[in-house]
């Protein structure tokens, strides 16, 4: 009963899960307000993680984390009005330890394929761990 | 899973009721080859047109000439490399040969969107290398949101929007046909809609302006421009004020991308048709937790990406969608109706 609660616990953090801990990637790609993923993070690596990662091992899309900027339908990934990036952020900092605690990464990056644990692990597809029956 | 938000009645009694509409629904082939007759498009899987042995059209397959031909590819997600198809570059060139061995080259393409997987210069050269080769006049694009990823569009237009409007828009005309693309992927709703914005709208309204309700549009976007499935994003959140302009015509067809399937439905004068992706298939709607690249044995990838047909005919004063095995004659060929 004890596990089940903890491993409720675990989902709970999990169902807010969000993309991004992100950035907006510039034209020059100076990201803005990166604070889990590296500063200097190329377009590339951080469009796999949110493409990848994000969006189709939660099945969501750049919205879900990322808020629209002010009087626009364009997104400001630079803006943490969103409860969800900062979740994301706080997930993001709970993949890596796991992998670095349990699994000797010494230097787990997200996105990194060899990850042992990484979002699809617990997400498969859903943005709400409370939504993925147990089997 | 509930699938509530699927078409669920048959405003037209052209019986694309929701049983009907997942009864059209199939997967299709690695590209698109349309022929515009009299107003009237007609579409046909590659997969379907080409004996795979000999590479040339069936034997028993006769295409009727009509006024001119285009071909649509769709979503080839250049870069993307998971398990789904690690090979996106082989089975474009897979669509492009197909296209090349039709009796007659298509006069132009139309790509509807995500020519990438992650906006990325390499993986737009590679798109533009492999398009080289297909026999055709001219390809026309419309952005993808994964081309749009990292600059809001800025590479996608100095790229391939010259000469259009806003964030990618425009309109041309062609053997008095009059071809509407729309940017649907820069802006964005909750949920992963899309959205064309008023700017745009106000664009597409002043475009049909001087047109006669007798000319023949066609219409191509990235996301369908009908609300295929709005859980999963799939539909665009005003698209209704475009459909709204576009009514009075007699003849209208809209051509998507983005669910990397075919689906079509009939709405009085307007037929929708998304289609199949050149890379991966994506799970039919509400059939998988999410959307996304599905995973299939790799020797069941091209076949799952080539084994329908579609074709439109003139019905009672409207379109309607029918079911066209290419090898039948017109006279056996099972229709939606």
């Amino acid at each position: 009963m004890f596990f089940k609660k903890k491993y409720v616990v675990i989902l709970g953090l999990g169902s807010t899960i969000a993309i991004a801990g992100a950035a907006l990637p510039s034209a020059n790609n100076e990201y803005k307000n990166l604070k889990v993923l590296p500063e200097n993070i190329s377009s590339k690596d951080l469009s796999k993680i949110m493409i990848d990662d994000f969006e189709d091992g939660l099945g969501v899309s750049c919205a879900f984390c990322h808020s629209l900027g002010k009087d626009s339908l364009r997104l400001d990934y630079a803006s943490d009005a969103k409860p969800e990036k900062q979740i994301a952020r706080r997930m993001m900092t709970m993949t890596l330890g796991i992998n670095r605690k349990y699994f000797k990464f010494k230097h787990p990056m997200i996105g990194d394929s060899t990850l042992v644990i990484n979002c699809i692990t617990c997400h498969n597809g859903q943005p709400r761990l409370g939504d993925v029956e147990e089997k | 899973m509930k699938n509530d938000n699927f078409i669920g009645l048959d405003e037209n009694d052209d019986g694309i009721d929701r049983a009907g509409f997942l009864k059209c629904m199939a997967w299709a082939g690695t590209g698109l080859f349309c022929i515009m007759s009299g107003g009237v498009l007609k579409s046909y899987g590659m997969s379907q047109l080409i004996d795979k042995a000999t590479g040339r059209i069936k034997k028993g397959i006769e295409i009727s000439k009509g006024d001119f031909s285009f071909a649509q590819i769709s979503d080839s997600h250049i870069g993307f490399n998971k398990p789904a198809n690690p090979d996106v570059v082989g089975t474009l060139q897979a669509a492009i040969s197909k296209m090349n061995a039709m009796p007659s080259s298509p006069s132009f393409i139309l790509h509807t969107g995500d020519l990438s997987h992650l906006a990325q210069a390499d993986e737009f050269d590679t798109l533009d290398q492999a398009l080289k080769s297909a026999k055709t006049g001219k390809i026309f694009y419309v952005p993808g949101e994964h081309d749009v990823l990292n600059d809001n569009g800025k590479q996608y237009l100095q790229r391939y929007g010259k000469d259009t409007k806003g964030n990618g828009w425009y309109s041309f005309d062609f053997n008095g046909v009059h071809f509407i693309g729309l940017v649907n992927v820069v802006d964005t709703a909750e949920g992963g809609l899309g959205v064309l914005g008023n700017e745009q709208l106000q664009w597409l309204e002043n475009d049909l302006k001087g047109l006669s309700s007798s000319t023949p549009i066609v219409v191509f976007a990235h996301i369908p421009l009908w609300a295929v499935y709005p859980q999963w994003g799939w539909g665009t959140r005003d698209s209704e004020q475009a459909l709204t302009y576009l009514r009075r015509f007699g003849s209208v067809s809209v051509l998507n991308g983005h669910i990397h399937q075919t689906l079509q439905k009939v709405e009085g004068n307007i037929t929708f048709h998304t289609a199949t992706s050149t890379a991966f298939p994506q799970p039919q709607p509400g059939m998988a937790p999410s959307a996304g690249p599905m995973k299939v044995p790799a020797e069941q990838l091209r076949n799952l990406l080539g084994l329908t047909s579609v074709n439109y005919v003139e019905h009672d004063h409207t379109l309607a969608v029918t079911d066209l095995p290419l090898s039948s004659a017109k006279t056996d060929q099972p229709e939606h109706q």
